[in-house]
């Protein structure tokens, strides 16, 4: 049985045993529509641009890495210094499967999934084995060791060049019209990761990582399974990363391990976490675009960007104590705010 | 017989914080455990609750082997514990800091935020801290943190709770309304206490059994009037000569 | 069989006397201050290029420039690593280290700027030219010296420590900070220190290998990789701990490269890392000391 009520300035539909409710105050709802039809209005004015509707993409894939990455930064208590590793896996798999055995986008996703879900499993035990400095140093490697194996294995991985000739997300004729299409599917997709880890923050799962993320041995004595929580979040949120990992190969029918595994594309990513608000949920949204248009329009400047863009991020992180989204939160009742950990009594 | 401790030992290197200690707590009792600074007691107590290993030993409760069970599923059996320095989820609320342990301390997963909130601040009523739900709890004083401590092993609807060292670092009067909160709380509750003290006064006047510890090992066991006039635990507190 | 094995002896040392050099002031920042220097890496790059620029740009001879290089590495370890981004970060590690290695980014990238890969760069330090026979195969000279002086510059770091008052100062802060903070020592000069020590070794690590290594301005990273591994298997920061890890991975690279495959080196030292960290989370040694 369907029942829609309207209690104080929310809305409850009721489905049988399920309950959903949205706060329809205004507040609540004000920024992220204007946010999100700014994103779906965007494209369309831009569409003449070809670059520029990559751009938008682009910047919607990175945040479709920096969503998740977030909640793994908090659920996990631990800062994974090589969330690229997932992206290769994603995109290494999708690639992969689409040249060699020929399977379309749709076809390669379910299997591109269980691919990461696995790797995942296989690293989850880090989160608890591994902790704080060392949790970090091995992501921070294992991405690299997976470019080298790029090299060492040219023949499957094509270390230098990458892959290339893999199905295109949609083929509808056009490329610009492909172009398009894709680029709101990559920012459905962001909208759509933003939707669930805000859910999940939102809810008890949300607390528990807040819990973990503040302090795990009290998490454990008041009898959270904090093992089993860590692995959890690590599985879901790389298997969001990979899924990320496989709309790029898909979206520019190229995969390249040196363009997605060094450190370089790590650090961007970490610095949309950081930049964006340290680890909060809307921060790494807006880092993920402000990064994103940030590379882009600087690459006008001739080949110093590669010196002046990380210069520009080194000196963003140095005036900016708690991101972009903090300049805007600044006076508002804060909620809970992670601390990004990399502990250091922990050594 | 709730819990029974049996030949415990623990050390760390060459240090024996615990040494073949063993004792029983019955259902409703209050069992005081007291010794020197760095007798071994909240190593006794982080053996009970999973934290720390026993080397060697045997814990139970209610019969069922415990010894080798994590913390989390300890807490689901039923024993909760406070910290001789407050710890707490420092950048959470007050009523978060509870609603998490209310939600996690049984397996309850029916439960809903809503209702865990609601249960939160009943527990926080209780031991008086409502008025601060909304603050963080880094934000505490250190009265107030232990009393969130008390609230959070409340939540997760514990038969014994370990408390640690409630009164250190209180003034006599918050120390006076921290033992009255205690006993209400074992009153109205039906807790069985395990109740570590460096104080030897405010035990002596709470405590059914005493059970006191010294370099590890258990010098004395029985109600306190006898424990305090054993010539031992004199020489133990005091040293050699008034003894 | 018994040639390869010879073969594989050798390099085993040889290596391990590298990779120890290399990872030496990872291991002693990482001992002092406690913080792993991400951007490690930059010293090895600036050692290469500034040398490079005073050779090429200025017309110094190979010692001038290379004293002058020393110079400006310490400065920019001073003015541009501790002031502005370690002494104030110390306690919040996610800044320190994105800081880092966003620095150690701009300096290579810098490098590569001005100095194309394809530019290349000549610096002359062979000390010992050719190469000689040891059982089947042979090995360049220049890479037993690098050896040599890998061990060289070890033992007098060890020395340094054990018998002078500066070496015990840092082994007082390594073991306790709060401690030593207590007992009057001021940590900030202790870290200063540490940091001016710790260009040392990579400075003559790069320009011994300078002959028989790939120069390019991301050498940085692959000795990074190499100097945190030294450092996890040795227990983080303990120097001990570092001498017998840069040799087991010495022995694990050499016998990875003759038996399998030069490229899976990484690979099999990064897994033989995470192996023993599962069953010896605190390393060869227990990082409670710098010896
Ligand atoms: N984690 C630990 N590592 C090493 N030694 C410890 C540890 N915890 C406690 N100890 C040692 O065990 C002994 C008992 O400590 P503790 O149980 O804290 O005493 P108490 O609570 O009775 O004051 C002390 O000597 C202390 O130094
Ligand atoms: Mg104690």
């Amino acid at each position: 049985m369907v029942k829609l009520e309207h209690k104080k300035a929310r809305l409850v539909l009721r489905l049988g045993d399920l309950k959903l409710e949205w706060a329809i105050e205004r507040r609540y709802w004000r920024n992220p529509l204007i946010a999100v039809s700014c994103l779906l209005v965007l494209p369309l004015l831009i569409s003449g641009r070809a670059d520029l509707v990559s751009l938008l993409t682009m910047a919607s894939i990175y945040a479709c890495i920096a969503i998740p990455l977030t909640w793994q930064i908090t659920g996990t208590s631990r800062m994974n210094f090589g969330p690229q590793l997932f992206v290769g896996v994603g995109g290494f798999t999708a690639g992969l499967l689409g040249i060699h055995a020929g399977l379309g986008p749709w076809q390669t996703l379910p299997i591109v999934i269980l691919v990461s879900l696995a790797c995942a499993l296989l690293l989850s035990p880090l989160t608890i084995i591994a902790k704080g400095l060392y949790f970090s140093l091995i992501t921070l490697l294992l991405p690299l060791i997976f470019l080298e194996i790029t090299y060492y294995r040219s023949d499957i991985f094509r270390g230098e060049t990458g892959i290339s000739g893999i199905p295109h997300l949609f083929d509808l004729g056009s490329i610009s019209l492909n172009y398009i299409t894709g680029c709101y599917f990559s920012i459905a997709l962001a909208l759509l990761f933003l939707f669930i880890v805000d859910k999940v923050m939102r809810s008890r799962l949300g607390l528990y990582a807040a819990a973990i993320n503040d302090n795990e041995d009290v998490a454990n004595a008041v009898g959270l399974n904090t093992n089993r929580y860590k692995v959890v979040t690590f599985c879901i949120t790389s298997e969001m990363i990979g899924i990320a990992g496989w709309l790029m190969a898909h979206y520019y029918g190229t995969f390249a391990g040196v363009t997605y595994l060094p450190l370089i594309f790590m650090i961007k990513i970490l610095l949309m976490v950081m930049i964006g608000g340290r680890g909060q949920l809307y921060g790494a949204v807006v880092g993920a675009y402000f990064v994103a248009f940030l590379e882009y329009f600087l690459t006008g400047i001739g080949p110093v960007h590669y010196v002046v863009f990380p210069l520009i991020l080194l000196i963003l992180l140095f005036i900016l104590p708690e991101g972009l989204y903090g300049l805007y939160r600044k006076h508002r009742y804060r909620e809970y705010y992670p601390t990004i950990k990399v502990r250091r009594k922990e050594i | 017989m709730l819990l029974k401790v049996d030949n415990v030992t623990k050390t760390f290197g060459g240090v024996h914080a615990v040494r073949n200690v063993s004792f029983s707590i019955n259902k409703g009792e209050t069992v005081g455990l007291i010794g020197p600074n760095g007798a071994g007691k909240t190593t006794l107590l982080n053996v009970i609750v999973g934290t720390y290993k026993a080397d060697s030993g045997k814990i139970e409760l209610d019969g069922n082997d415990i010894t080798t069970k994590p913390p989390y599923k300890i807490c689901h059996l039923g024993i909760s514990r406070t910290y001789q320095l407050p710890q707490a989820f420092w950048d959470l609320t007050a009523i978060a800091n509870v609603a998490v342990a209310g939600l996690c301390g049984k397996h309850r997963p029916d439960m809903s935020y809503g209702d865990a909130m609601l249960e939160a601040s009943h527990c926080l009523e209780l031991v008086g801290l409502f008025g601060k739900r909304n603050i963080l709890a880094r934000d505490l004083t250190l009265y107030e943190l232990r009393t969130l401590g008390l609230a959070r092993a409340l939540a997760t609807t514990p038969r014994l709770v370990l408390i640690d060292e409630a009164m250190a670092g209180l003034n006599p009067g918050e120390a006076l309304r921290a033992v009255k909160l205690i006993r209400r709380l074992k009153e109205e509750y039906h807790l069985t206490i395990f109740w570590i003290e460096h104080i030897m006064k405010i035990i002596m006047e709470a405590a059914d059994r005493v059970v006191v510890l010294n370099y590890g090992e258990k010098i004395a066991e029985g109600p306190p009037k006898e424990v305090i006039n054993n010539p031992t635990v004199v020489e133990a507190y005091l040293g050699k000569k008034h003894a | 069989m018994i040639g390869t094995m010879g073969m594989v002896g050798v390099y085993a040392f040889v290596l391990g006397s590298l990779y120890l050099l290399m990872s030496l002031g990872f291991s002693l920042i990482c001992g002092v201050l406690r913080v792993f220097h991400l951007g490690y890496g930059l010293i090895f790059v600036m050692a290469v290029y500034v040398t490079w620029m005073f050779m090429e740009n200025f017309g110094l001879g190979l010692i001038p420039a290379i004293a002058s290089m020393c110079v400006v590495q310490c400065l920019f370890t001073l003015l541009v690593i501790y002031l502005p981004i370690v002494k104030r970060y110390i306690e919040k590690e996610e800044l320190l280290l994105t800081s880092l290695l966003l620095v150690a980014i701009i300096i290579e990238e810098a490098a590569n700027y001005v100095y194309p890969v394809t530019a290349g760069v000549d610096i002359p330090t062979t000390i010992v030219p050719g190469s000689i026979k040891i059982g089947a195969a042979s090995i360049p000279n220049q890479m037993l010296i690098a050896a040599g002086i890998a061990i060289l510059t070890t033992a007098m770091f060890i020395i340094f420590f054990l018998k002078s008052r500066s070496g015990l100062l840092m082994r007082a802060v390594s073991q306790d900070v709060r401690s030593a903070k207590l007992m009057g020592t001021s940590t900030e000069r202790v870290y200063i220190y540490a940091m001016m020590l710790s260009i040392i070794p990579p400075t003559i690590c790069i320009l011994v290998m300078v002959p028989f290594w790939s120069i390019e301005p991301y050498l940085g990273w692959p000795l990074l990789h190499t100097a945190i591994l030294v450092a996890i298997l040795g227990g983080l920061g303990n120097l001990r701990g570092s001498i017998i890890a840069a040799y087991i991975l010495g022995l694990i690279a050499a016998t990875v490269s003759f038996l399998i495959d030069p490229s899976l080196v990484p690979l099999v030292s990064l897994l033989v890392v995470v192996l023993i960290l599962i069953f010896r989370p605190q390393g060869i040694s227990r990082s409670e000391s710098l010896w």
